[in-house]
This record gives structure tokens, sequence and C-alpha cells, in this order.
């Protein structure tokens, strides 16, 4: 039904009207202070959490010899991408990006798979030993040698100062096989069966119906397991003692940060940095703001497309208690 | 099946558990320094296992420059005692293999015990490689330098392959002859075990393994030494710790950082409940959204990252001192992170910036699964705002306030490193120092491992005991456990 520009501007008025109207009779003076006031905290709690980035942001993209000044507070000015350039001639930096990289995709990749197999493997009632074994596994969780006796444990494997030892400990995590047994757990049992009856093996089974099944949980996982690496940061500094091109950005970010203001001697490791403009865009602060960016550039882009399966994540494990 | 058991299967089943034990006991040893075989000189290092001595060349000759070149080391003896330490790994691997194998049906038991007759030969080819290896060593000129010893463990290890050779022959006699036809079958439970077998050896190597770590605590150790019954000291360790006034003074400090920040987290954990339910008053949902979203975005970034924000806000050329300097109220900016002033407080405070957005989504949750007929029915009693979150909301959130709340008590201890590392420096050095970062700087930073071992086994027994009394107060007042 076609309606005139009349009719529909009558119409929003109308709504209008109403809205206000139903809004000014039912909100009392308290409600409103209160409506003001909840609104104003979130508000400013919420640009507490944004600013920094921002701020963090502007600075590397502006003018460089207004940075340092110290004008750019609100507003980028003189927008250049010099800074992140430079970067690349840093080589300790790009080696930890890569290192990062590697870690967070490899480390992520395995844990992801092994928990889906343990988890689907704890669910088969017919496992030798299985409640034992099931045991065995979870009851870790709950106590640490300490982080002493974990260090002398991977000095004595020859896993210090290499790059599995990022990995290899990481492939077993209770926790997620928690999770991913009970999401399995959930998945009805006939699925199972009708695909044995016809001859499936249980490699079979996990490749071809557990795993496309449970793809959301291990999406959750995974998910995690991604940023737990991207931001582990003791582990470098702990067992990578002798080996520096082995750290990871974090673990590089935390010694620039603590570094003096002038990084050039650094930089000259690096290989050709002669130009003036490249020199003074390492200069101490920019630097560290640089490095900070990139470093948190991965967290804040993947964030928001997946904060979905963030926040089912934590419902996961709320349910478990 | 079982009962029709013959007397010389009963024995077969019996001496394959001897078997998979020596098979284990041989897997073991292959990754443990203490025990590697294959150390025949004082110039290879302590740390070495047989697996890197036989995987890697330029690992097990690492400090042979100079041997070699003064031609007190033949190249070739090296060479020798690497092939050995390789067959040997391979002959393990063999005997692994095999010791699976032997949970099949007779056919597979078959197979296994030729590999591993096959497999314990090898080993025992290169344990006469090594001892032959040796040989040439202790012919050395340089006695002093290249120090040629005879590996401890070699009889030992040696009787071990023995003896998976001698009972694999016994097998072999033992078993029963297949039918022709017969398949390669396990029972379904074993094949599932075999499966889980790889994760179970990682699980102890991982995080079983490192309780061994804990005799450490008993022994004068200092980094690079070799534990050895000479340096058993008994519970000196522990009486440090309760008598040495230094330590003692460093220890009590600690405790109260540790247990002065955790206390402030605990008083106030019902913060993020508030958030939640302050958050769900508000009914405009587009900027509902937007404040969880970006509230929960700190809780994704490392403590690194947080420290770096710390000092692009906080820092003497930060925002906040170039904000205030162009404002002229401040002649100069001064970086706030050298004030060593309410440390706690200001631990906390990041803390809880970068937590309580995340936290409080597991209460925002709850908020939704409440029955909206409660709050109807409350309005037509006529009750306002504050009455209906106090009577309605809250108590519908004390369920999970409890358990979040008992498994803070139990990890009271541990507060984690992190951030403490990152916002520790000079002027806040004593109010700064958690338990967590304290073993760490005293044990990987100086060295001390006998003090930090007791220190972190004291914590961990603590840890459990705090986990398991709160597991039992919960049980006690909801019946339900949290663990």
């Amino acid at each position: 039904m076609a309606k005139t520009a009349q009719e529909k501007a009558d119409l929003r008025a109308e709504k209008l009207y109403k809205k206000t109207h139903k809004r000014k009779y039912r909100l009392k003076p308290g409600d409103i202070i209160f409506e003001v006031i909840n609104y104003l905290i979130f508000g400013l709690f919420t640009l507490a959490c944004i600013f920094p980035f921002y701020y963090l942001f502007i600075n590397t993209i502006s003018d460089n010899d207004m940075v340092l000044k110290g004008t750019i507070n609100f507003i980028p000015r003189g927008i250049h991408l010099g800074n992140y350039t430079a970067l690349l001639n840093v080589s300790d930096l790009s080696s930890a990006f890569l290192v990062s990289v590697a870690r967070t995709i490899l480390g992520t990749a395995l844990m992801v798979v092994a928990s889906a197999l343990i988890g689907y493997l704890v669910t088969k009632q017919e496992m030798w030993g299985r409640k034992f074994w099931y045991r065995f596994l979870v009851i870790t969780m709950y106590f640490n040698a300490g982080i002493i006796p974990v260090f002398l444990n991977m000095q004595m494997l020859g896993l210090t100062n290499s790059f599995w030892v990022y990995i290899i400990p990481g492939i077993v995590a209770p926790y997620n096989i928690i999770l991913v047994k009970t999401y399995i757990e959930s998945i009805p049992g006939e699925l199972e069966e009708s695909a044995a009856i016809d001859g499936a093996t249980y490699m079979t089974i996990f490749r071809r119906i557990i795993w496309p099944l449970s793809k959301p949980i291990l999406a959750t996982i995974a998910i995690f397991g991604a940023v737990g690496h991207w931001n582990s940061f003791t582990d470098s500094l702990i067992y990578m003692q002798s080996a520096p091109n082995l750290y990871t950005l974090q673990h590089r970010l935390y010694i620039y940060l603590n570094q003096a203001s002038n990084l050039k001697s650094l930089m000259q490791s690096g290989g050709s940095v002669s130009d003036a403009a490249i020199q003074s865009a390492l200069s101490g602060k920019i630097i560290k703001y640089t490095i900070s960016m990139v470093t948190v550039i991965p967290i804040l882009l993947v964030y928001p497309f997946l904060q979905r399966y963030f926040e089912e994540g934590i419902m996961l494990g709320a349910v478990k208690g | 099946m079982d009962k029709s058991k013959t007397a010389r299967e009963q024995a077969s089943d019996k001496l394959y558990y001897l078997v998979r034990i020596a098979i284990l006991l041989s897997v073991v040893f292959l990754f443990v320094p203490a025990l590697n075989p294959s150390r025949i000189c004082g110039l290879i290092n302590k740390n070495l296992s047989l697996f890197t001595s036989g995987i890697a060349y330029n690992t097990l000759t690492a400090d042979f420059g100079r041997a070699f070149k003064k031609g007190w080391v033949l190249k070739s003896s090296m060479q020798i005692l690497y092939a050995s330490s390789l067959a040997i790994c391979l002959g393990i691997a063999a005997n692994a293999a095999s010791g699976c194998m032997s949970l099949g049906n007779i056919k597979f038991k078959k197979l296994g015990n030729l590999i591993a007759v096959i497999g314990s030969i090898v080993e025992l080819a290169g344990m006469a490689g090594i001892y032959v290896a040796y040989g040439q060593v202790a012919l050395t000129e340089k006695p002093k330098k290249v120090e040629p010893m005879f590996p401890g463990s070699f009889w030992f290890v040696a009787v071990i392959f023995a003896l998976i050779l001698i009972t694999t022959i016994i097998q072999i006699v033992l078993l029963a002859k297949s039918e022709k036809e017969e398949k390669f079958e396990m029972e379904t439970r074993f094949k599932l075990f075999l499966m889980f077998l790889p994760f179970i050896a990682l699980v102890a190597v991982f995080s079983y393994l490192p309780l061994w770590g804990w005799r450490y605590a008993f022994f004068d150790y200092k980094v690079g030494d070799t534990l050895s019954m000479e340096k058993f000291v008994g519970l000196k360790w522990f009486k440090e710790l309760i008598k040495n006034p230094a330590t003692v003074r460093d220890i009590v400090n600690v405790l109260k950082n540790t247990l002065a920040m955790s206390g402030i987290g605990i008083a106030t954990s019902w913060l993020p409940m508030a958030f939640a339910i302050f958050l769900c008053e508000m009914k405009n949902m587009k900027f509902r959204r937007f404040v969880q979203t970006f509230t929960t975005v700190p809780n994704f970034i490392s403590w690194v990252l947080v420290y770096a924000i710390a000092f692009c806000i906080f820092s003497t050329d930060g925002f906040l001192s170039s904000f205030l300097v162009n404002l002229g109220v401040w002649d100069e900016g001064k970086n706030l992170l050298m004030d060593g002033s309410h440390t706690w407080l200001k631990m906390w405070a990041w803390g809880t910036w970068k937590g309580i957005g995340w936290s409080a989504i597991i209460y925002i949750a709850a908020i939704s699964g409440i029955d909206q007929q409660l709050y109807e029915a409350a309005t037509v009693d006529g009750a306002g705002r504050f009455q209906k979150m106090w009577n309605i909301t809250v108590p519908s959130l004390i369920p999970t306030f409890f358990v979040l709340l008992l498994m803070a008590v139990a990890n009271i201890l541990s507060n984690g490193m992190d951030q403490y590392l990152v916002f520790k420096n000079s002027t806040n050095t004593t109010s700064i120092m958690v338990l967590d970062l304290y073993v760490y700087e005293l044990g990987i930073g100086k060295g001390s491992i006998p003090l930090t071992t007791v220190v972190s086994m004291l914590k961990s027994i603590i840890s459990v005991v705090l986990l398991f009394g709160a597991n039992g107060i919960s049980k006690l007042i909801r019946g339900e456990s949290i663990i």
C-alpha cells in the first residue's frame, strides 16, 4: 500500500509525540537523575577503555616533531606511516613478530586438535582405564609444582632456549578438554552409532562427525588459545634467557618499554638506518608507542568480529562452574 | 576366552607386564640427563639426555672444538658415540612400538616380539659402540681436560636392554601359533587407550614430572651443579625460611603484599556484579552493546600492553602530562609511574580497568535469565528501581557471586607475576613484590633454587588445601562442588 509523503510525515509526528509524551509522564525526576548518572558513568568508563588505544594510535601516525612536543592529544595531525615502515628496519622486532605469529598459529592448532581428540576419546566408555586417565589429566588443573621446579624440568628436557617450549607444554589443556568433552556429550549418540554400524572406525567418526559438529566449541577454545599465545610473555622471559632471537613480541615490547629514551644504538644493529627522518622517528617515545600499537593491533582487529565466541566461552565455563 | 587360557598363556601375559615396565623405563631414561649412558667424558654437557646426543651431533660435540683441534679426542670416536646413541634411540622407539603391539591379538604380539628382538639387539649394539668410544676417549693425552669417565648408568641401562631381549625371546617360545588367516586385531578398549597414550605421556612429563623437582628443596644446589647425596641437607632450607632474619623479613613483606592485594580484590569482588546490574538498567540496547564491547577489550591485552598504555598516559611525556602542561596546570611533565605511593590501590585499579567488563559478562547473562514476571509483580506491588535491584536481581546473582568468591579465596596466594613484574620500578619495589614475583626474581634471577623450591612447594600445598577447603564450604552451604 502506497502512502503519500504527507501521510508518512503525519505518522512519524504522531509516533514522536507519543514517544516523548510517554517519557514525560512516566519518568520521575529521580529516574532522570539516575539515568543521567548511569549513562554518564558508563560512558566515562568506556571512554577510559577506548581513549588510551586511540591516543596511542594518533601518536604513531602523526607528525613526529609535534608528537615529541606533546601537542597531539586528541586530533592526529600530519598523518604519515613512516614509523611503521621504519620498524621494518629493526631486525630483532621482525624476528620477534614471526616467533609470536608462529607460536600463535602452531600452538593454537595443535591445542585445538588435541583437545578435540582427547575430548572425544574420554567420552568413550569402553576405553581401558577411562575414568582413571581422565582424572589423571584433569586433576593437573588444580596443582602446580611451582615456577622453579617447572623451569628445572624444562631444562632437564632440553626445552630451554628452544621454540618448542612455547608449543609442547600447552598442547594438553585440561580446561579446554572439559569444555569439549561436555559439548561432545551433548551431541546425540545415535549419529555415532549409525556411523559405527556402517563400519566407520573411531578415527572416521571423529573426523566426519565429531569434528564438524563440535566446531562452535572448537572455535571458542581456539580464540582463547590464540589470545593466550599472543599475549604470553613470562615463558619467553623465563625460558629464553640465552636465546634472544626467540623472544616473543610481548617480551620485546617489555624490553623496549624499559629502555632508556635513546634507542638509536639498538637500531644500528637492524641495518641501514641513515635517514635522519627515520632516526628521529625511532627516538624513544615514538618507537615505544609504535611497537605497542603493532602488538595490540591484532587483538583490536580480531576482537569485534569474534566477540560472540569470547562470550560463549565464558558462559560455557560458567556452566561447568 | 579368559577361561580357556592355558598356563602357558597366563605366564606369557604376566611376563608381558615385566617387558612393558622395562620398555617404559628405557623410554624414561632416554630423556633423563642424569641417566645418560653416553656421557663418557666431562666435555659432554651434563644436561644432555641420551635422546639429544642421538639426535643432534652438533649439540653433543658443542664443547669439543679445542679437543678436536688439539687431537685430544678423535673425531671418529665421537662419531661412534653419536651413531651408537642414535641406534639406541631407534631401538627404544622400536621397543616402545612393540610394547604397544603387545596389547593386540596373537598376530600383533608376534610382530611386536620380532620388532622388540631387533630393537633390543640394536640397543645392545649401541651400548657396545658407547663402550668402544669410551675405550678410545679414555686413552686421551689430556685426561684432565677431557675428563673421561665411565657413565654410571651404563650397566643399569645395559641390563634393562638385555632383560627386554631375553624376556621377548621367552615370549616367542611361549606364544601359541596364530592361524594363518588371522588379521591384525586389537580390543577396542586398548585401541582407544593407545590413541590416548601420547597425551598421557605429555601430561606426565609436563605436569607430574616437575613434582620430582621438589627434591631440590632438600639439597644444597646451585645452577649447573649435579645432585649427589653429599649435598643432601635435609630441612635446612625450611629452617632458613623461618630462622634467617633477612629471609624472614622478605617473606613477611611479600606475604603482606600478596594478601593485601588479594584482599583488596576480594573485598571489591562485588564490583563486576554492580557493573552488570547497572549496565542492565540502561534501556538503550545499542549503547549497552557498545559499552559491553569496549569495556571487555582490555581483558584481552597482555599486562605488558597494559603497562604500555599506562606509559603512554601517565609517563613524563604521556597524555596526562602534556595535556596538563598545555593547559598550564602543571609547569612540567611528571612521571606518575615512578611514584611509589598507594601501590596496592594502583595495582587494584589497573586490575579493575582490565578485568571488570569481562567479569561482568557472566552476571549479565545471569540477569537476562531472571524471570521478568518477578519484576512485573514487584512493579505492581509498588517497588522502586532500587528495591527491585536489591530484592530481585541481587539475590538471583548471589550463587554465581559465591562461587567466584570462593575461587578467589582459593587463589589468594596466586596473583600471578605479570602485572607486578611490568609495573615494578625502583620506587615501588617493596610494596609491589608479591609471592610469585619474589619466587621468580630469587630463583631465576639470583639462582637461589632450593629456597625458592621450598616456597613454591609450600605455596602449591597451601593452594590445594585452600581449594579443597573452599570446595568443602561450597558443598556444605550450597550442596554443590565448585571443582
